[in-house]
């Protein structure tokens, strides 16, 4: 399932490991505080509970939300945009 | 996905618990999460830490030379499995139970063929007439191997007459069944390649088999796909808990994974399918080939349309056993079957041949 991680968080070592945390997970930066990419619901849960385990729950923000593959075929995407393909794992093999 | 690092000089490392390459002045992160296997096919920097991840996410590190077959591969220092399922397969292997799994695996291989052949000839009135008659000849070797199978079946009778009486054993039969089951398959194979050669466009002629190198274009995708395959095959063995190099059809040698060979039967259609469409689709170009002495082979473009056909290939679903599975799967949970099929076999019971 596509997913966004949109995160605001106020102090720099819980923000760097949240960031971190969501690279590991196998989701892609596409904006300073905005992650996203296919997991299942398995991979959401963990993410989430190990958010929870870093964030100061009184001060910060993030919001874990799927999406649907129909609703993602509809976003807009304007100037310097990521790769839509490489979010949603269309992208099968990576040369390099 | 599969990570292909064909640049020379790219660096591999870890970063925040990712996989980390630069290539020249880019780099990028990419999670082991993502990455099912990775293909190392030029000279580039490895950190331990970086191998020793892709193992921990049992990712398949596979070193490829120059030619695209594979030199090395790296997998974890554990079984991963019980030793039950090998010791099953031993058994299994000294019985007309083995045979039988091969025979098994050559007929639907060879339903296969036919299948394909079929679709072929009805994609080109053309040439329906001609590929009917190749059809009709691997119909007649398919129906051979159903007596192979009674020959088969009445082998463990005559080995328990044999130990009963205490006279000298008979000579063994399952090497004869083996010898002719291999010599159907051969038969099957060539007349197959013979029928995959006429509906090959003129610009690339094939005129059979070539490895090791390549003769022709059709030939290299062909060995470039089976490579691909057999990497697959013997990755589904292991974490199946089976043993490669213990086959029950193909001959036993110094390295070699006779079980891989034996598995590999009614996969090798996908290789071939991929192939003749990447011909008949018009997506094979001149330009995707380089001369070697005695042969060509598949250069870095040639690879790139290859490898992005075949995974297409695998990842597509097929119904298999009443789900839907894609092909690379399919491969793994046959392997997993075959590994509980083993795991039934009575290990304390008498030999069937000496």
């Amino acid at each position: 399932m596509l997913t966004w991680v949109i995160y605001d968080i106020v102090k720099d070592k819980p923000r760097t490991q949240v960031a971190k945390t969501c690279q590991r997970a196998g989701i892609m930066r596409v904006q300073y505080s905005v992650f996203l990419g296919d997991l299942n619901a398995n991979e959401i849960d963990e993410l989430g509970l190990k958010i929870k385990s870093l964030i100061d729950e009184e001060t910060d923000r993030v919001y874990i939300f799927p999406m649907c593959k129909e609703d993602f075929s509809k976003v807009r995407l304007l100037g310097e945009a990521f790769d839509k393909k490489l979010v949603t794992n269309e992208i099968r093999e990576l040369f390099l | 996905m599969q990570l292909v690092l064909n640049s020379p000089g790219a660096y591999l490392r870890i970063r925040d618990g990712c996989f980390h390459i630069t290539v020249e002045d880019e780099s990028k992160l990419v999670s082991p999460k993502k990455v099912e296997s990775m293909l190392i096919s030029s000279a580039v920097k490895l950190s331990s830490a970086a191998l020793q991840l892709a193992v921990e996410n049992n990712i398949d590190v596979v070193f490829l030379d120059k030619f695209g077959a594979p030199f090395g591969r790296l997998w974890h220092a554990k079984l991963g499995s019980t030793t039950r399922i090998r010791r099953g397969q031993l058994v299994a292997s000294t019985s007309s139970e083995g045979l039988g799994y091969a025979m098994r695996w050559v007929q639907q291989k060879l339903d296969n063929q036919i299948d394909f052949l079929t679709t072929l000839a009805n994609k080109r009135p053309a040439k329906q007439e001609q590929l009917g008659v190749y059809i009709s000849q691997i119909q007649v070797i398919r129906d051979k191997l159903k007596i192979v199978d009674i020959k088969n079946e009445s082998t463990p009778t005559q080995a328990d007459s044999a130990n009963t009486s205490n006279l000298p054993l008979a000579p063994c039969p399952l090497p004869l069944a083996a010898d002719s089951l291999r010599g159907l398959e051969g038969t099957a194979g060539r007349i197959y390649f013979e029928a995959l050669s006429f509906v090959q466009p003129e610009q690339f002629p094939f005129h059979g088999r070539s490895r090791q190198p390549a003769k022709d274009e059709f030939n290299c995708i062909l060995n470039y796909c089976y490579g691909v395959l057999y990497g697959l095959v013997e990755r589904g063995c292991m974490l199946a808990g089976l043993e490669p190099y213990l086959g029950f059809f193909h001959a036993d040698n110094y390295n070699k994974k006779s079980l891989v060979f034996d598995l590999i039967e009614p996969y090798r259609i996908w290789a071939e399918e991929t192939t003749v469409y990447l011909f008949s689709q018009r997506q094979v170009k001149k330009e995707m080939f380089d001369k070697i002495q005695n042969g060509m082979t598949l250069n870095k473009e040639g690879k790139q349309v290859v490898i992005a056909a075949f995974n297409e290939r695998l990842d597509a679903a097929l119904r298999h056993q009443g789900r839907n599975i894609s092909r690379r799967n399919i491969i793994q949970f046959d392997c997993q079957a075959f590994a509980q099929e083993l795991l039934k076999i009575d290990l304390e019971r008498e030999p069937e041949t000496e």
